[in-house]
């Protein structure tokens, strides 16, 4: 399967307000001491403010400034969805196609794992694991990647399932390749579209996630996240404090899963051709 | 369709669960008794308690007999004991456990039935305006998570107009019965199904959307139309019947969703499930109810799944004839 991924994602609107909406992140992200003002940590007893030229979207209890905290959370955000994103999508490209490849009792195994893991609800495992490990940044990168490439791999798999029995790759099969040559050289570099869909969906997964135990308190105390910022805006929901505080945690994290989703969306109609010629909006 | 195969799965999937909260806190550095129980029941516990767990557990024998302990006591229905509660993991759980189910049952009937219904509609008027503008919205309204969703409703609803009550399930010592209890419990509910039903929308249209395009273009769909069927009957009887069959497979992986999406919005309403009581038991370092709900939800999400495996072929005639 070869597709343009440029032209599918600036071909839709979609594709273009989500490259547009990830964009602005990734700069908020990459830039965040030149644009944020403040240290998102320093505690001032300026605490509860209402946006002033000083702070632009006030003081949240202790006095951080909130538009600082939203600036450097686009760190958080991003670099969990981009590293459990590589290492879930690397999983899920290895363990299904070595499945496909092999065959025999070794993909049963796989598969039936796979099968185990999409149906038990992955965050009450994460709870649990977190509350014996600890739930530092790294810890929960690798424990969203394990608990995140079942479903890939099963996609996978059935590429390469159909991928296996192309020419080229009976071709090489004759002239004496490997299983560890064809997934290298034949298999993988044909997979690319289905685990560039795959990488776009997982890391929007482990943002939902991240900022969802973050929510619920479990996360580094230490790091600013938008999923933080809500959990301790919570508590002020009787106040007019909301508005600038958890509402803008909240938008921003939901612009941020919108854009993820509107990228992976434009790319689906060139991934299933039963879909084709059609208008997404 | 129940092959072999999804049986197998099902096993393995509830043999990880157990294996996971077994070794967990058993490999962990230090006492597993704390481990198990968390250091601050453990300052409780009088000593003759602590040798009689470890006798119970078999804590001092090798992994393989504290195993077997441990798969004995659960299935005597011993999940442990609560400290922050002070009563037996198991009734803990019980208790709450019917409030989950509501939150969830209806919310999932709710969003599916509506999911099924404007992805009919929305592929039946594939690439026109309403359609464009439905997919746009619930697309987007896909990327709020379901406690952001949760916390807006509140703050609207709850909190600004006051309208409709901010947490919990009943209204405490009103002394309700009949109607009026009824009444107040659904009352409660508003909020959160609401919110997860618009957190959880977006797969069942999306997929119905997409099925129905496609089935849209099969020829029986050219013979309804030349049989001269009403339009109603053409799109729910012939279409919408076929495009819902791939949405029922995928049920059991949305309940997983919603059960974790129930799990954050029972958090922001206080609504006294299994999702605010995992959140109570965070709080309080309480491991043993951490556990108890791990393999409860997992056993309910798997009955479920297995409930769907089922019930599909009565649904999808094609599927008895392909085994």
């Amino acid at each position: 399967m070869h597709i343009d991924v440029k032209r599918e994602v600036t071909g839709s609107a979609s594709g273009r307000f989500g490259m547009a909406a990830l964009g602005v992140i990734v700069i908020l992200a990459v830039f965040a001491p030149f644009i944020a003002g403040y240290d998102p940590t320093a505690q001032t007893p300026f605490a509860l403010e209402p946006p002033s030229r000083a702070h632009l979207l006030g003081t949240n209890h202790v006095g951080q400034d909130v538009w600082s905290q939203l600036v450097y959370g686009a760190r958080v955000s991003l670099l969990v969805g981009f590293s459990v994103a590589c290492l879930s999508t690397l999983l899920s490209a290895l363990l299904g196609s070595s499945a496909a490849l092999i065959g025999g009792l070794y993909d049963k195994v796989v598969m039936r794992v796979v099968d185990a893991f999409i149906t038990v609800p992955a965050i009450f495992i994460m709870i649990l694991v977190a509350a014996y490990l600890g739930s530092s940044l790294w810890v929960l990168v690798i424990l969203l990647s394990l608990l995140g490439w079942q479903a890939g791999a099963r996609i996978v798999r059935a590429q390469a399932l159909s991928l296996k029995e192309e020419n080229h790759v009976l071709a090489a099969r004759c002239f004496g390749a490997g299983n560890r040559y064809l997934i290298l050289r034949h298999i993988l570099p044909d997979l690319g579209p289905i685990l560039l869909v795959e990488f776009i969906f997982s890391m929007r997964r482990a943002i939902f996630m991240q900022a969802g135990l973050a929510f619920i308190g479990i996360g580094d105390p230490g790091t600013v996240s938008w999923g933080m910022m809500m959990n301790e805006a919570r508590e002020f929901i009787f106040l007019n404090a909301w508005l600038w505080w958890l509402l803008p945690a909240g938008l921003i994290l939901s612009l941020t899963i919108v854009a993820i989703t509107f990228i992976g969306h434009s790319l689906e109609p060139a991934m299933d051709p039963r879909l084709g010629g059609e208008v997404v909006a | 369709m129940l092959s072999k195969t999804s049986l197998v799965a099902y096993v393995i999937a509830f043999l990880l669960i157990l294996l996971l909260t077994f070794l967990l806190p058993r490999l962990m550095p230090g006492d597993p008794l704390m481990a198990i129980y968390g250091d601050e029941a453990l300052v409780q516990m009088s000593p003759q308690l602590k040798a009689e767990l470890v006798e119970r557990f078999s804590l001092d024998q090798s992994l393989l007999n504290q195993f077997g302990a441990f798969v004995s006591e659960l299935f005597q229905g011993h999940l442990g004991y609560s400290y922050y509660f002070n009563e037996p993991v198991f009734d803990v759980i019980m208790g709450r456990l019917p409030w989950t189910l509501l939150l969830v049952g209806l919310s999932l009937i709710l969003s599916t039935l509506l999911g099924i219904v404007l992805g009919i509609e929305s592929g039946w008027r594939r690439g026109r305006r309403p359609d464009r503008t439905l997919l746009a919205g619930i697309m987007s309204l896909n990327g709020f998570p379901d406690f952001f969703i949760g916390l807006l409703l509140l703050v609207i609803f709850g909190v600004t107009l006051g309208v409709l009550p901010l947490a919990g399930a009943l209204t405490p010592y009103s002394g309700y019965t009949g109607v009026a209890l009824f009444l107040d419990v659904l009352k409660h509910l508003v909020l959160p199904v609401t919110a997860l039903i618009l957190a959880h929308l977006a797969g069942t249209y999306l997929l119905t959307r997409n099925t129905m395009i496609t089935v849209l273009r099969a020829p029986y769909m050219l013979t309804a139309r030349a049989k001269g069927l009403s339009q109603a009957s053409q799109r729910y009887q012939h279409a919408g019947r076929n495009s819902m069959l791939p949405v029922l497979t995928q049920t059991g992986l949305w309940l997983g969703r919603v059960v974790t999406g129930a799990l954050f919005v029972e958090i922001v309403f206080s609504y006294p499930g299994l999702g605010y009581l995992t959140y109570e038991a965070i709080l309080y370092r309480d491991y043993p109810v951490l556990q108890g709900v791990l393999l409860i939800v997992a056993l309910c999400v798997l009955a479920a799944n297995f409930l769907v495996d089922l019930l599909y072929p009565k649904l999808d005639p094609r599927v008895r004839y392909a085994h």
